[in-house]
């Protein structure tokens, strides 16, 4: 496998996490580069490599930097979001962990492209250990001049923030995150205006993904025209892919993307325990649309192909499901979850949230009706694009495709009706 | 100009406008609970959600601006419908305890469930419970329960009364609204809240529990709290004031009061001080005469006195008809120079919001009505010192409890006679040889000029002997249009107190000048004859909103007296 594949995030090398193993391995070399060019020049190179987001919507990020204003006389900021908390997710902790300063480079850069001061690095709360580890290379990048005053000797100046997260699923989304990083309820914001005009205290903003801004060095040494021929032409670049559920191996794989999901699931997750069948897998992390194993033949870890095969790349936090699973079980646990982490703010999001999960329940309790199936569709119909933010379509898009590629599931579940005494008149 | 289609119909808008201003304008309710044209865009309830041409999703009309061009649906399917899904979620946790609830009948969710509800639950789940009493201030009560999470409370606090000290904690559907640790709501404007909150969770800590609303008539009248004059609505059942709330006028108040005004100024009409018909003091004690005895008692009792040795007090409290046939008859008819008011300002109680440090509704109108001395007569300190020195032995005093004034009082008994018109039991009638009782502002038509020179109209709200709510065109609420006298509220106490003016216009009719008023709009017509700054006009002009009359005259506070 590993003869086809390179890995450029998180390559094989022992110690990459420590700055001279990082500088004796090519590392800031990106930096430097990029320096020497023009800022226009270095965002022209993103949106001509085709990077797409690795924070769950794959948009463009070349076009994104250019939504940043060019004349204004307000300071512009860059977010770097690293909250990381849907369910299934696990790959930006690899990048702390394992190449910091790839981020760090990444994030420099990107400033430098958009002129940008000040960039924050928002980190999921509950990563301790990965914060701790950020901080210790963010301080050494500020020690050698690659963060900080004149970096690199050049004109350029920015400062990287590393701000912690305090245990809200919704604070990943990016207007909430700006309003946790001044200090605010976790709410996301009405949009427009969008965070370019009117983002983090009311200046131009542009919030990235960690793997997304990790990616930005990759493009600089490698150039456009290279970087765009690894994996799917139309979203290319390497991708980390998190594994996890009813496989031998879980963890997370560095692979270009493209690579068909059955691949991943038997090549580098090891096929799953007991060679049983695949009954379901969900994609890219729990919000994205459930599929049946007999949807996987074809279907390819990149945006037009999950399309096509009715799901979403998201964050390519696969969950794998064998035949045994208890499919009921599973989507009421990813319901308690968005029920728990909505944020409470907009009434289809936070009343539709429990009322889907508390119906799950008596599914799950075999004390459903035959019409809770339609009753649970119609609710995250109605939660479904009529909100804020994307958390209310989060909930509703795994419930509504659970009942329609599994709808044999919830009927087991109906308790079988007896029938109904209206007036005991027995006594 | 954007031109704009909404149902069908093209429009020609402010293109700064969102689609909910623009509809609005154009008559037509988008309907929604979080969205308040005076408070910043929240845009959380998703109840004005409408559909646009060439937008995806359904738009939120609250924070959509408008576009040339742009196509708006309102009534479509696809709107219709989520509008049922978010009022079917707003009420699936809802208490739903309508039936003990102070906003039925004034509560939006309620009615917006009857006009886009589907009217049944599907709701079978336990509902979330949360706190049922909670004092978030002196004034205001909070029922979490019933809260929709609108957020208009919190934006009212950050943004008009400056008060940040609301906000919400928890997630999802545990989401409560509270206080900051260590603040309370108890800014001057905190019961604003109370209007605002779409629900019935923010209640009157004064007003819970004592009537259901449409057991209430409103009319509509004007704050006497201060020189303002806040519009705002009287609440009246079985003739008894039971809140006062205020009333949209962009002018004068905005949609706001303060909670002063709305808790002060009302209560002295339903009191046990309150005075009945008229009063004579005879030995020593104030006996209850009838109006013919007494009207013919100020009329001999005035003549026993010189001209310059009567002096007369009018009344910032009072209304412009009650001061101009006050100033008439003690002028021209008694014939005294010697007339003045007395104002009340608390210099430093006043922000740049509403509430201003006079704190009496008409003193500019006194002053334009000609409640000021004579050409050689005494002013207010030349009135108090000849008192003093016994130069001024009778003094007649309009609707002012002036004996709560330290200095005043102490110069009072040496006075021979002493008239008084008042609604209560005070200060100043405890020294007074002959006491009218006139109506308090909410039982008389009338106007009042606020401090930039806006006339507003007052009207009766509450019954007295004389006026009947039904013949004398009183708003009604269900009870007075329903009720017979076998019912609860069929049987009002009625005070026997008359507007000042009439007082006033039998006085000089007794004394012999031909006055005619019947109703205080005859009063008004002859200011408008009389007094430049009203010519022009009537009652029907100044409508429900006021308007501005130039004030020449701007009132002194050179004499400081609260
Ligand atoms: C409820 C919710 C949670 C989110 N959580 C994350 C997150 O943890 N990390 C992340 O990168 N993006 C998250 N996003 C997506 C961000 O809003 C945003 O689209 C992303 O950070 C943009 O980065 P990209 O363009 O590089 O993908 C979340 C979105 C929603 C609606
Ligand atoms: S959709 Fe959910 S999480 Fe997003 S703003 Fe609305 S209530 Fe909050
Ligand atoms: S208390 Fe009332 S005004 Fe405040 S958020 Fe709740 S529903 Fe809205």
């Amino acid at each position: 496998m590993n003869e086809v594949m390179e890995t450029y995030i998180l390559p094989d090398i022992k110690d990459l996490h420590k700055l001279d193993v990082y500088e004796a391995n090519g590392g800031y070399k990106a930096l430097r580069k990029a320096l020497g060019m023009k800022p226009e020049e270095v965002t022209d190179e993103v949106k001509k490599s085709n990077l797409r987001g690795r924070g769950g919507a794959c948009f463009p990020t070349g076009l994104k930097w250019t939504f940043m204003p060019k004349q204004t006389t307000k300071p512009k900021y860059l977010c770097v979001n690293g909250d990381e908390s849907e369910p299934g997710t696990f790959k930006d902790r690899q990048i702390f962990e394992l190449n910091p300063h790839l981020l760090l480079e990444g994030t420099v850069i990107a400033c430098y492209a958009m002129g940008i001061t000040t960039a924050y690095l928002y980190i999921r709360g509950e990563y301790g250990k990965w914060i701790r580890m950020m901080e210790k290379a963010l301080a050494d990048a500020y020690a050698k001049g690659y963060v900080g005053e004149k970096i690199l000797g050049s004109e350029f100046t920015t400062n990287v923030v590393i701000h912690k997260g305090a245990g809200a699923y919704i604070c990943g989304e990016e207007s909430s995150l700006m309003n946790s990083i001044e200090g605010e309820r976790g709410y996301p914001r009405v949009k427009p205006p969008f965070p370019a005009q009117n983002g983090l205290w009311g200046c131009p903003t542009t919030i990235n993904n960690v793997e997304t801004i990790s990616n930005v060095p990759l493009i600089i040494n490698n150039g456009w025209e290279r970087y765009s021929k690894i994996g799917a032409p139309k979203h290319p670049g390497p991708i980390l892919v998190g594994v996890s559920g009813h496989v031998n191996k879980p963890g997370v794989y560095e692979m270009p993307t493209g690579v068909p999901l059955l691949e991943i699931i038997h090549k580098y997750a090891q096929g799953i325990p007991g060679n049983k069948a695949i009954k379901a897998v969900i994609p890219g992390g729990s919000s994205t649309m459930i599929l049946r194993g007999d949807q996987l033949e074809g279907a390819k870890m990149d945006a037009d192909s999950m399309k096509a095969a009715g799901s979403s790349v998201g964050t390519a936090g696969m969950i794998v499901m064998d035949e045994d699973t208890d499919l009921i079980k599973v989507i009421t646990r990813i319901s308690k979850f968005y029920y728990h982490e909505s944020c409470g703010q907009c009434t289809p999001c936070r009343e539709g949230t429990g009322w889907l999960w508390k119906v799950l329940k008596r599914f799950e309790n075999n004390d459903a009706r035959r019409e809770d199936i339609d009753l649970l569709m119609d609710v995250a119909n109605n939660i479904e694009g009529n909100t804020i933010c994307a958390l209310g379509d989060a909930a509703a898009w795994p419930v509504q495709s659970m009942i329609r590629r599994f709808r044999d599931e919830f009927e087991k579940r109906v308790k079988v009706a007896e029938p109904r005494m209206l007036a005991d008149a027995s006594a | 100009m954007a031109k704009i289609t909404i149902d069908g119909k093209e429009y020609e808008v402010d293109p700064k406008l969102s689609v909910i201003q623009a509809a609005a304008q154009q008559g037509i309710e988008i309907p929604h609970f979080c969205w308040h044209e005076k408070l910043s865009v929240a845009g959380n309830c998703r109840m004005c959600l409408v559909e646009i041409e060439k937008m995806p999703k359904l738009a939120i009309a609250c924070a959509t601006q408008v576009a040339d061009g742009m196509v708006v649906k309102t009534m479509s399917e696809k709107v219709i419908k989520a509008r049922q899904a978010v009022m079917e979620f707003l009420l699936i946790n809802h208490p739903l305890d309508c039936p003990i609830c102070d906003e039925a009948g004034e509560c939006k969710l309620q009615d917006y469930s009857y006009k886009y509800s589907v009217g049944y639950s599907r709701f079978e789940e336990d509902k979330v419970h949360k706190p049922k009493r909670v004092e978030l201030g002196p004034n205001v009560m909070l029922d979490v329960e019933r809260c929709i999470m609108c957020s208009r409370c919190i934006r009212f606090s950050d943004e008009i009364a400056k008060q940040p000290v609301l906000t919400f904690t928890e997630r999802g559907t545990h989401v409560v609204l509270t206080t900051f640790p260590g603040t309370v709501l108890d800014n001057k404007y905190s019961m604003n809240v109370i209007e605002l909150c779409p629900v019935g969770a923010l209640t009157s800590r004064d007003f819970r529990f004592k009537s259901r609303v449409w057991e209430m008539s409103a009319t509509e009248s004007v704050c006497t709290g201060c020189s303002r004059g806040c519009n705002m609505n009287i609440w009246v059942r079985n003739n008894e004031v039971l809140r006062l709330t205020p009333r949209l006028n962009e002018d004068v108040n905005s949609s706001w009061m303060c909670d002063s005004g709305r808790l002060n100024t009302f209560k002295f009409v339903n009191s046990q001080e309150r005075l009945n018909n008229s009063l004579i003091r005879k030995e020593g004690t104030l006996v209850e005469t009838g109006w013919d005895e007494a009207i013919a008692k100020v009329v001999s009792e005035l003549r026993v006195f010189k001209k310059t040795e009567i002096a007369a007090i009018g009344s910032a409290y009072a209304t412009n008809e009650d001061n101009f046939v006050f100033q008439k008859l003690m002028k021209e008819i008694v014939g005294t120079k010697n007339i003045d008011f007395v104002p009340h300002m608390i210099e430093g109680d006043e922000d740049d919001l509403l509430i201003r440090a006079d704190k009496t509704p008409n003193s500019s109108g006194a002053l334009q009505v000609g409640v000021k001395p004579a050409d050689g007569g005494l002013d207010l300190k030349g009135i108090i010192k000849g008192i003093g020195e016994g130069s001024i032995k009778a003094l007649y005093v309009l609707d002012d409890d002036i004996a709560a004034i330290p200095e005043i009082a102490s110069v009072l008994p040496t006075l021979q006679l002493l008239i008084v018109h008042s609604s209560v039991k005070n200060h100043t009638t405890e020294l007074a040889d002959i006491v009218l009782s006139c109506s308090a502002y909410a039982e008389k038509h009338g106007t009042f000029t606020n401090f930039e020179g806006r006339v507003q109209r007052i009207r009766p709200a509450v019954a007295t002997v004389e006026q009947d709510r039904a013949l004398d065109g009183f708003a009604m609420s269900r009870w007075d249009k329903f009720a017979s006298p076998n019912d609860r509220w069929g049987r009002p106490i009625k005070k026997d107190a008359r507007p000042s003016w009439r007082i006033l216009g039998a006085i000089a009719g007794a004394m012999g000048a031909k006055v005619k008023y019947t109703t205080a709009e005859d009063v008004f017509k002859e200011m408008t004859e009389r007094i430049p700054a009203f010519k022009g006009l009537s009652y029907l002009k100044i409508g429900s909103r006021g308007t501005m009359i130039k004030t020449s005259e701007t009132v002194s506070s050179s004499v400081q007296m609260a």
